[in-house]
């Protein structure tokens, strides 16, 4: 038992004494911030129309009511004849203009003559032509179809109305779409930066002492061959784990960033501290799992490069299979699919975040991990007694 | 004086893959590394494995240190086997080898330390140990440099030093002197001699005949993993230097002179 603690605090030795190795920890969760951040404000202001530009409105035949709404709302009218009509639309798709609105001869007097009830003809219609990839022009567009769309109201009775003065249509609460926000995304995120946490460390702890000699410099010590895989697993799980936190932490601040404008829908104090407990569990069963899984392979590759290069295939098969975890329509309720490896640890991490989950399932998923990990664990002793996997060059 | 170590039929194989075949320019599919090795090592004395390279003295050594495991044969290593109890084994031997490195990361002074946690050794006693063995060995005055930044001897004088950390009182060596310039080579053949007077057993593997014959009170030599004689150095030096005994001996086994 004391050969485990002593292999753990070398190993806690080994990472937290070194700068670099820090550094290379945490650098994907300062590129992920920094990324989602700028990606976040960059789509923002791509899609945002600028406030200060004014906004040129080429009409044809513009019925002065009309006419007047717009210049209401602060649209800048051009008239101009149907001959332009291509020019302008050129110019608009140039970026130069923003919106061309074409209106029938006579429109006001077609529309107040037209009863969708009594003749089969087709109603008046007014061509609207916009540039959807500039934010002005779309929002020129919008504010167009507001204008029209009112006018047609203030003139005719409509057949019916859809939401009259009611604001708070959407009854979902806030919980409701943050956790669907989350339970869409973070699992498989989560579950891609713990392997990576445990990618970045184990296969240099492991192959790496190995491919030294410092493996077997250990190994002529009286520390049990068992204390010191347990001590391995257990530290880098340790590791792993807060290397994994931190980048998720940098994720979920990052989100609203990435999500602009949708600030109010990431609220992450809308679980308890149940479903961060059982989301612990998970988490920390997973890890050990992973650990143990690429700790196997370290112990076979003979070099650090070739430990990296057996467990990229790894990283694919954990990438299917949390992305199709995800897919199903919220979390499976049969206990056998929360005995599946890295799957059941999806399920219950998107469970969890959807707050749809059973207890007696995600409890299932974690003692699952634990003993995948006792059992990698006890592969890896065998391994550290074994010369032919030990010392085979 | 009593028996200490005693090793009865050691055998050891190894497969060859096919690329070792070719490289070997044979077709046997295993060879024998090892093959009924039996001696026996006394109390406070230096032993020597001799043989030229490949002849199966680090194998063996190996097995003594638990690392390996013999396909036959045991060795019983101060009343412990290694093939049944090798933790045991392990806890009474300090093993040195080449092969054997220590982390670079870290300095001298963490890995004493270390090691000696992983001996189970009292903090207090293996402070008074370090201290001693670090100003005997000069590693003192790079106790806080990490072994990356180490010279050569300076690394290996923290190996040898690290090796003994829980004062064992058999100690086994590969090759004590191999890379190390004639000062270290020195320190360290000095300090065998000094081990031996406190009373501990030393057993070492060499290619060098002077280093036998200024180490060691017996020596065995060992030629294509079979040990063909083992006595007492005076008895094997009373007619004729070490040198020209191991020629005419190689001469003998192998069926041709060198």
């Amino acid at each position: 038992m004391s050969g485990i603690v002593t292999v753990m605090k070398k190993e806690f030795a080994r990472f937290f004494g070194d700068k670099r190795m820090i550094l290379m920890t945490l650098l994907p969760a300062i590129l992920i911030y920094v990324i989602y951040s700028f990606m976040g404000t960059a789509m923002a202001d791509m899609f945002a129309p600028d406030a200060d530009r004014t906004q040129y409105v080429y009409a044809v035949s513009a019925p002065d009511r009309i006419v007047q709404k717009m210049t209401d709302s602060g649209l800048t009218i051009h008239h101009i004849a149907l001959d332009d009509v291509d020019a302008v639309k050129y110019r608009i798709s140039e970026r130069n203009a923003d919106l061309l609105v074409i209106f029938p001869d006579h429109f006001l007097q077609d529309v107040e003559a037209f009863d969708p009830r009594t003749t089969t003809a087709l109603a008046p219609n007014v061509a609207v032509y916009f540039n959807s990839a500039e934010p002005n022009s779309l929002d020129t567009y919008m504010r167009m179809l507001g204008i029209l769309d009112a006018f047609e109201a203030s003139i005719t009775s409509r057949l019916f109305d859809i939401n009259r003065d009611i604001t708070d249509a959407d009854l979902a609460t806030t919980a409701d779409l943050t956790a669907s926000i989350i339970a869409s995304i973070l699992p498989l995120l989560l579950m891609i930066f713990l392997f990576s946490g445990c990618m970045g460390l184990a296969p240099e702890s492991i192959a790496g002492e190995k491919e030294r000699g410092t493996l077997a410099t250990l190994l002529v010590t009286p520390l049990g061959r068992s204390e010191l895989a347990a001590g391995k697993i257990l530290s880098l799980a340790v590791l792993s784990f807060l290397s994994g936190l931190v980048t998720a932490i940098a994720t979920v601040l990052a989100m609203p960033n990435l999500m602009a404008g949708a600030e109010e829908f990431i609220d992450v104090g809308i679980y308890g501290v149940v479903d961060y407990i059982w989301l612990a569990l998970i988490i920390l069963s997973t890890v050990l799992l992973f650990v143990a899984m690429i700790s196997i392979v370290s112990a076979v590759a003979k070099s650090v490069k070739e430990a990296n290069m057996a467990v990229t295939p790894m990283v694919i098969i954990v990438m299917v299979v949390s992305v199709a975890g995800m897919f199903g329509g919220g979390a499976q309720e049969n206990p056998l699919f929360y005995l599946i490896p890295i799957y059941s640890s999806v399920q219950s991490m998107g469970g969890i975040f959807s707050m749809e989950y059973s207890a007696v399932n995600v409890a299932l998923s974690a003692a699952s991990n634990l003993i995948y990990a006792c059992i990698g664990g006890f592969a890896l002793t065998k391994m550290f007694n074994s010369e032919k996997v030990m010392f085979s060059r | 004086m009593s028996i200490i170590l005693k090793t009865e039929g050691l055998k050891k194989t190894f497969k060859l893959t096919a690329k070792q075949q070719k490289l070997q320019n044979t077709k046997r599919k295993v060879i024998t590394a090892v093959d009924n090795l039996s001696f026996e090592a006394y109390e406070g004395e230096i032993f020597g494995l001799l043989g030229p390279n490949g002849a199966g003295k680090t194998t063996a050594l190996r097995i003594l240190a638990t690392l390996i495991k013999a396909d036959e044969g045991d060795a019983m290593v101060d009343g412990s086997s290694v093939k049944t109890d090798p933790a045991a084994v392990r806890a009474k031997i300090g093993f040195l080898t080449s092969e054997l490195k220590l982390e670079d990361f870290f300095t001298p002074n963490y890995l004493f330390d270390f090691f000696a946690r992983l001996h189970n050794i009292d903090p207090k006693v293996s402070a008074l140990r370090k201290k001693t063995l670090f100003e005997k060995f000069g590693v003192d005055k790079f106790a806080e440099v990490k072994i990356s930044n180490l010279s050569t001897g300076m690394k290996q004088k923290a190996s040898l030093v690290i090796s003994i950390v829980h004062d064992p009182n058999i100690i086994i060596f590969d090759e004590p002197t191999n890379g190390l310039d004639v000062l270290t080579a020195r320190v360290v053949t000095d300090f065998l001699q000094e081990l031996k007077e406190q009373g501990k057993t030393i057993i070492v593997s060499t290619h060098i005949f002077s280093l036998v014959e200024k180490l060691c009170d017996r020596a065995g030599i060992i030629i294509n993993g079979k040990m063909i004689v083992c006595d007492t150095l005076a008895h094997l030096t009373a007619e004729k230097p070490l040198e020209d005994v191991f020629f005419d001996l190689y001469a003998e086994t192998v069926g041709e002179a060198v």
